[in-house]
């Protein structure tokens, strides 16, 4: 069973793309049940596109507008919902005061190793 | 047996099995309820099965097997249903096995039901209706929420359960403890759904369960402590609903109460508190315990329940403290208390504010609360219990423009 984790933060006072992964968080997403992973730049950089009954309406900046911002995802393998969240937690802990990560199950999709 | 009795005794333990065997909560459902509709229209014509719940489970599994192959999605599902597909599906009435033979799985779908992925209210419901066998209209009057909520709640948390994969299991003994605070709550609701509505096959489920988890968990007090409580207010359940109609507890028949039963609630009550901590369940059955005793000793029931009252911050526990400081101090000083109480939806509010208005002589607002908890009542045992004291708090009124009070 594939899971994706969607993983949201406060905003922060460095850039992000000058800071290196924690060490911590670089060997959990090492482990063979994380099939992919992606981090995200900063919100500031996301544009969104919505489509109005057929039309295409563009805005700069993030679609949910948030005290949190998505900053990362990570699609994992495990058996169960108790398994990915036990994913999840250990990825949680190593993360910043403040963050989140939403689990959500896979219907479908495709994944590139690298 | 009545039929009726038979289906709700089983319907948890053959939806139970079904689950564990589809991996499909909505699955087993549809399953198990076209089983007992089979049963109903075949049971009163040909006779009960020699085992009913074998019967129950085999039927159902049998049109699970038909409805997957009209869906074609066999393949994805477990390889027992694909054995009975080649093999050709047995029949019911072949199953010659006792209950023994058949896996208890009551545990693992309370746990699944109970998981902290669904919300809370959730929980409640989805173990009310796949363990207690309550239908989605009774658990919407229940848990006081409109019908068409309650469908959409029931039909997303087992849509969630499928879709997320929660788990199909006992939870580990680290997670143990947090998990199991959940379905002792949900336990305890079924009780009191039977309980408040004179329902003996929902108390005697509950308190099944309630078996079953102190058969797995012998270390937890709060477990121990629900069962006792569980079984100390069943005890009384003869003398309080002799016929039909609820007698309050000073006026019930103490021949009647059972006695093995109580002396089980007081043991078990006994095992848990010496384990050293004070749970809510633990509190309350030492509460139901002190309601035992005659003359009953007021200072104590009411100081158990501040204690209760502190660590559930529930107005309800407030509610029953100025029941017992009403009988200490008089019912002006229980008045005082429930004034401060948001609780208005609440039918025992009410009848209880009635009861103390009346015996402090304000009859006519008395008369007005016991009207507002007949209108909230929801089962006929309380209903005619109600409608006797508006009957006589009626009489009581002063007639108007006599001599006044």
């Amino acid at each position: 069973m594939q899971y994706a984790l969607l993983a949201y933060a406060p905003p922060e006072d460095t850039d992000r793309a000058t800071r290196p992964i924690p060490d911590a968080i670089a060997a959990l997403v090492d482990r063979p049940n994380v099939t992919a992973w992606a981090r995200l730049h900063a919100e500031e950089s996301a544009t969104t596109l919505r489509n109005n009954a057929g039309q295409t309406l563009m805005t700069d900046g993030p679609f949910i507008d948030s005290k949190e911002y998505l900053v990362g995802l990570f699609l994992i393998e495990a058996d169960n919902l108790d398994r990915a969240l036990g994913i999840a937690q250990e990825l949680l802990q190593e993360t910043r005061p403040g963050t989140a990560i939403e689990v959500r199950p896979v219907l479908d999709g495709r994944s590139h190793g690298t | 047996m009545a039929l009726d009795a038979v289906f709700r005794d089983q319907w948890g333990r053959v939806l139970a099995t079904l689950a564990g065997i589809l991996g499909d909560i909505e699955l087993a459902e549809d399953a198990a309820a076209e089983a007992f509709a089979i049963a109903a229209e075949r049971w009163p014509r040909d006779g009960e099965p020699a085992n009913p719940a074998g019967w129950l489970i085999t039927t159902a599994r049998n049109r699970a097997i038909d409805q997957l192959r009209r869906r074609q999605v066999l393949a994805a599902k477990t390889t027992l249903l694909a054995q009975d597909l080649e093999a050709g599906p047995p029949s019911p009435d072949s199953f010659t096995g006792d209950d023994a033979a058949i896996p208890d799985e009551r545990l693992e779908l309370i746990f699944t039901c109970c998981h902290p992925a669904l919300a809370l209210e959730a929980q409640v419901a989805l173990t009310l209706r796949t363990l207690g066998g309550l239908s989605t209209e009774e658990i919407a009057l229940a848990l006081l929420v409109p019908f068409e909520t309650m469908s959409k709640r029931l039909t997303r948390a087992k849509h969630k359960i499928r879709d997320a994969v929660i788990p199909f299991a006992v939870p580990p003994d680290h997670q143990l403890p947090d998990r199991l605070a959940a379905v002792l709550a949900v336990v305890y609701l079924i009780f009191n759904q039977g309980w408040g509505g004179g329902r003996a096959v929902l108390a005697a489920e509950a308190i099944h369960l309630g078996r079953a988890l102190a058969d797995l968990m012998p270390d937890e007090p709060e477990v121990l402590a629900l069962l006792a409580l569980m079984l100390l207010h069943d005890a009384r359940k003869a003398a309080r609903l002799p016929d039909g109609r609820i007698v309050p507890l000073d006026d019930q028949d103490r021949d009647l109460w059972d006695t093995r039963q109580i002396d089980e609630g007081r043991a078990l009550l006994q095992q848990a508190m010496t384990r050293r901590r004070t749970g809510p369940y633990l509190l309350q059955a030492a509460i139901a315990d002190l309601h035992l005793y005659q003359p009953r000793d007021w200072p104590q029931i009411a100081a158990l329940y501040e204690t209760l009252a502190r660590q559930t911050g529930s107005p309800i526990v407030e509610m029953n403290r100025a029941i017992a400081v009403a009988e200490i101090d008089g019912p002006d000083a229980g008045l005082v208390i429930l004034d401060r109480l948001d609780l208005d939806h609440y039918r025992y509010f009410h009848s209880t504010r009635a009861s103390l208005l009346r015996r402090a002589g304000r009859h006519s607002e008395a008369h007005h609360a016991y009207r507002r908890a007949l209108d909230l009542a929801q089962t006929e045992p309380e209903q005619r219990f109600l409608q006797d004291r508006l009957a006589e708090t009626l009489a009581e009124l002063p007639d108007v423009g006599g001599s006044g009070a």
